[in-house]
């Protein structure tokens, strides 16, 4: 079981490209021998997949919930045979027995009722004498003495006489007898809590209703000589079409969705509302301020045509254009993103006094990340120089114009900057150094030593701003960045790869990140949180075979991939 | 076809497995309580990649949304700086966009036309969906005629006679639409009864343009319904069946969490940064 977990595992995927093909031929009992064996490597029928629903409480360690899969050698009654692969049963007990006595088994595994249905079938090899073969589903604690349904808790369909037993209470005319060569299935709908009969493929009706918080595991049991079983836990194709029983009752849980009432979701905004406040909501959290400037545009369009008038004031989950405070993170973004440091501390001072304070590691990476930053332009300075281009280099032409919401369009950069020990650097040289254009071809060499030297400058500065911290992080980090300077290309130094411009993403979430934080804000959008709280409610109502069992929210979540990304 | 529960249900166990998205025990009220105020955690066990798988997720969530919705502008935004590369067909938003625009301004002649030139087969095989616009024509000549005391009503009625009446007798529900609609005609258009004036509101408009778009994204083998609007009918409905089935520690409600200050006016720093209280624990602010 343990090797065919693990098979089943690695073969999930082509296990669904398989089901795909198989289910388009319902009802087929025609499977190759070949295909058999696979199928016991890996059960990758319809009837089997049901076991990939985990539950808690019975997952075993690889996380997979053991499906029924053979009869168990343990719990079977002393007049029963079952073959080495655990499929067949037979009856080897006295050909005497009193009336009310048989012998009947269980399978190794509960039915797992998160699977909303289960199903299984028996083929009837040989009757024995009368044909008193039960087919049904008991509890652990039921007797094996007597057939299934002749006891309490468990329920049977009887072969003799075609009537269903539940629970020890009197047989109930229910369907037609079956036989040698039949095949009978037995299923149970833990959502609704009701089980049912198939014959040959043939639907028989529901047999027992009400069946809640039921533990039961499949059983058979018959009662004289020769009577011969053979079962089919999913490993084999089923005789009865299970996966259209099994879609039509996802079709009705889909219907009961789409009609579902969203109006707990927000005490004012309608569901067309609330799913454009979830997206603008996104947008802006996230901080991708320009999509969600031109979807409130979009939007504000939308309602222009639809007034008639331009004086459409739209709803204030959309008031995207007047949050400064995203507009303030995608500056501070932008400018760590375009290699501006200075800029996006002098910015993150200004709108978020506090976050640098507080969070002194990330100020630390910004001021080394400075340092880095210098390095780079170092390095572009030597390519510019060699090709005799007369490139600015600044860093200060990079400043992301705001003019339309009221803040200074060019932050000036000449100013001082003030760190949090309002000290000032020497680190302004550069700003002033470098905003000198044409890098002349004959003095190139005096100018790029004078770079060094200010790098070198920026660089003690830097130590001696951190010298009491002797954390590991910060020596090691020192370590990294100044060996860059024992090299005449630092691009090809061990630590070269910090000068890549991708190396300021990380920076730039990582501020962006303290200063929600900061601001109070989750650090998750609301579209996040309500997909999450998806997955857990629907977790919620199918531990017990409920609802939930029958639908799955990450692959809905994955399904608008497809419609555009193909 | 597609067999939805042996697939579906191979990818959940896959999913589960390659992101340890494991719920815990239910019935830890703790641990409940935390998803309500802070999915994040609790019963969430989530490896590192999860965040970013979600991510993306997230993202198609909103990219697919702004496509299917028809915000072009936003979309060609968002694949840039959400850094997703589709092969984004913006003309055939833009057209989409078009349509819902000449709906929305009462043009519906050019809407109609509009549509036609996109696929014909659109509104032929769709004769409710023909009539609703046609109706919606109508509508906007009884509104021109009855604006003014003297408006001219000749065209609206040669309108009807020509192209509504002739449909109407198919179908009961057509019948009665125009019945309803030519009553503007004589009722004065500034006190009328709800029935009727919900037929002048813009959102009639609105409601015909998505029923436009549902309709051509269809004619064109896409999904007719943005994934978000489906995520919003799970999250409400999966809440109430566990309300139904009396979950234990279920909180009355659950709150998506909108960060409360979603405007500009708080963005001063030393606002924001006194702002109390935790927006995850109340939920549903002020906007």
């Amino acid at each position: 079981m343990e090797k065919l977990k693990a098979a089943h595992k690695t073969k999930l995927a082509a296990q669904a490209d398989e089901l795909l093909s198989r289910s388009s031929k319902p009802g087929s009992l025609s499977t190759s021998s070949s295909s058999v064996s696979l199928h016991k490597m890996a059960p990758s029928h319809r009837g089997m997949t049901y076991e990939i629903i985990e539950r808690q409480l019975e997952v075993g360690d690889d996380g997979l919930t053991p499906l029924p899969s053979k009869w168990a050698e343990t719990d079977k009654n002393a007049g029963l045979e079952i073959s080495a692969d655990g499929q067949d049963v037979k009856f080897v007990g006295p050909s005497k027995t009193l009336d009310h006595e048989a012998a009947s088994t269980r399978s190794d595994n509960p039915m797992p009722a998160q699977c909303g249905i289960y199903y299984y079938e028996v083929s009837i090899i040989s009757k024995g004498k009368e044909g008193m073969i039960g087919v049904g589903f008991s509890g652990a604690s039921a007797s094996l003495e007597k057939l299934p349904g002749w006891e309490p808790d468990s329920w049977a369909y009887h072969g003799d006489d075609g009537k269903s037993f539940c629970a020890a209470t009197p047989g109930k005319p229910y369907g037609p007898t079956f036989t040698s060569g039949d095949v009978i299935g037995c299923g149970v709908n833990f959502m609704k809590g009701c089980a049912f009969f198939t014959k040959n493929g043939v639907f028989q009706g529901n047999a027992f209703r009400d069946l809640r918080d039921v533990r039961i595991y499949p059983s058979v049991g018959m009662k004289r000589p020769h009577a011969h079983l053979s079962v089919n836990f999913g490993q084999r194709p089923f005789m009865f079409d299970i996966d259209r029983m099994v879609s039509r009752e996802k079709q009705g849980i889909l219907d009961e969705i789409n009609a579902a009432n969203v109006s707990n979701l927000h005490p004012t905004l309608n569901k067309d509302e609330l799913c454009k406040a979830l997206v603008a909501q996104y947008l802006s959290h996230d901080g991708y301020v320009e999509t969600a400037r031109a979807f409130a545009h979009e939007i504000r369009a939308e309602a222009t045509a639809l007034r008639g008038t331009h004086d459409v004031k739209l709803e204030g989950y959309l008031s995207v254009e007047e949050d400064h405070d995203a507009m303030n993170r995608q500056q501070i973004r932008t400018a760590i993103l375009d290699g501006d440091i200075d800029k996006a501390i002098k910015l993150t001072n200004t709108f978020y006094p506090h976050v640098l304070q507080e969070n002194p590691q990330i100020y630390f990476k910004l001021r080394c990340r400075k340092f880095i930053e210098m390095m780079r332009q170092s390095t572009d300075f030597l390519d510019n120089s060699t090709s005799k281009q007369t490139k600015s280099i600044t860093t200060n032409g990079h400043s992301t114009a705001v003019s339309d919401d009221g803040f200074e369009p060019d932050m000036d950069l000449d100013e001082p900057i003030t760190t949090k020990d309002g000290g000032q650097h020497n680190g302004d040289d550069w700003d002033r150094m470098d905003t000198e254009e044409a890098v002349g071809g004959d003095n190139w060499g005096l100018k790029y030593q004078t770079l060094l030297e200010v790098i070198i400058r920026y660089g003690q500065e830097l130590k001696h701003e951190f010298k009491d911290d002797r954390s590991k992080h910060v020596t090691e980090t020192f370590t990294d960045i100044f060996s860059m300077f024992s090299y005449p290309d630092p691009r090809k130094s061990p630590q070269g790869k910090l000068l890549e411009s991708e190396q300021r993403v990380p920076v730039a979430e990582g501020l962006n990140s303290a200063i929600l934080v900061s601001l109070g804000k989750s650090s998750s959008t609301a579209l996040e949180r309500l997909y999450k709280q998806t997955v857990v409610l629907v977790d919620m109502i199918s531990e017990d075979g409920g609802p939930g069992s029958f639908i799955n929210v990450r692959n809905l979540l994955q399904s608008s991939r497809k419609s555009w990304q193909r | 076809m597609m067999s939805p529960n042996s697939s579906w249900e191979s990818l959940r166990y896959t999913v589960r497995k390659t992101y340890e998205l494991v719920p815990l025990n239910v019935s830890t009220p703790s641990l409940c309580h935390e998803v309500t105020v802070s999915p994040r955690f609790g019963r969430f066990r989530t490896k590192a990649d999860l965040g970013m798988a979600l991510t993306s997720d997230l993202n198609a969530v909103i990219m697919e949304y702004l496509i299917s919705e028809g915000y072009p502008e936003a979309a060609q935004r968002f694949a840039l700086e959400a850094n997703i590369e589709p092969e984004l067909d913006v003309d055939s938003i833009q057209e989409r966009v078009e349509i819902r625009e000449a709906i929305a301004s009462g043009d519906i002649q050019n809407a109609i036309e509009k549509i036609n030139e996109l696929n014909p087969q659109v509104l032929d095989q769709d004769s409710a969906l023909h009539f609703a616009l046609l109706r919606l024509q109508l509508i906007e000549l009884i509104r021109k005629a009855t604006a003014t005391p003297d408006g001219d009503i000749t065209p609206a009625l040669t309108f009807a006679t020509t192209h509504l009446a002739p449909r109407a007798p198919t179908n009961q529900e057509f019948l009665e639409d125009l019945e309803r609609t030519m009553a503007l005609l004589i009722f004065p258009p500034d006190n009328l009864a709800p029935p009727l004036a919900a037929l002048l509101d813009p959102a009639l408009r609105q409601e015909v343009a998505q029923r436009v778009n549902q309709a051509l994204l269809l004619s064109q083998g896409e999904r007719t319904k943005a994934t978000l609007y489906d995520l919003v009918n799970y999250r409400s409905w999966a809440n109430q069946k566990a309300m139904e089935a009396k979950k234990e520690h279920l909180p009355e409600r659950i709150e998506l969490g909108f960060d409360p200050a979603h405007n500009g006016h708080e963005s001063s720093p030393s606002s924001s940064s006194l702002r109390q209280p935790d927006p995850m624990v109340t939920g549903w602010g002020p906007y």
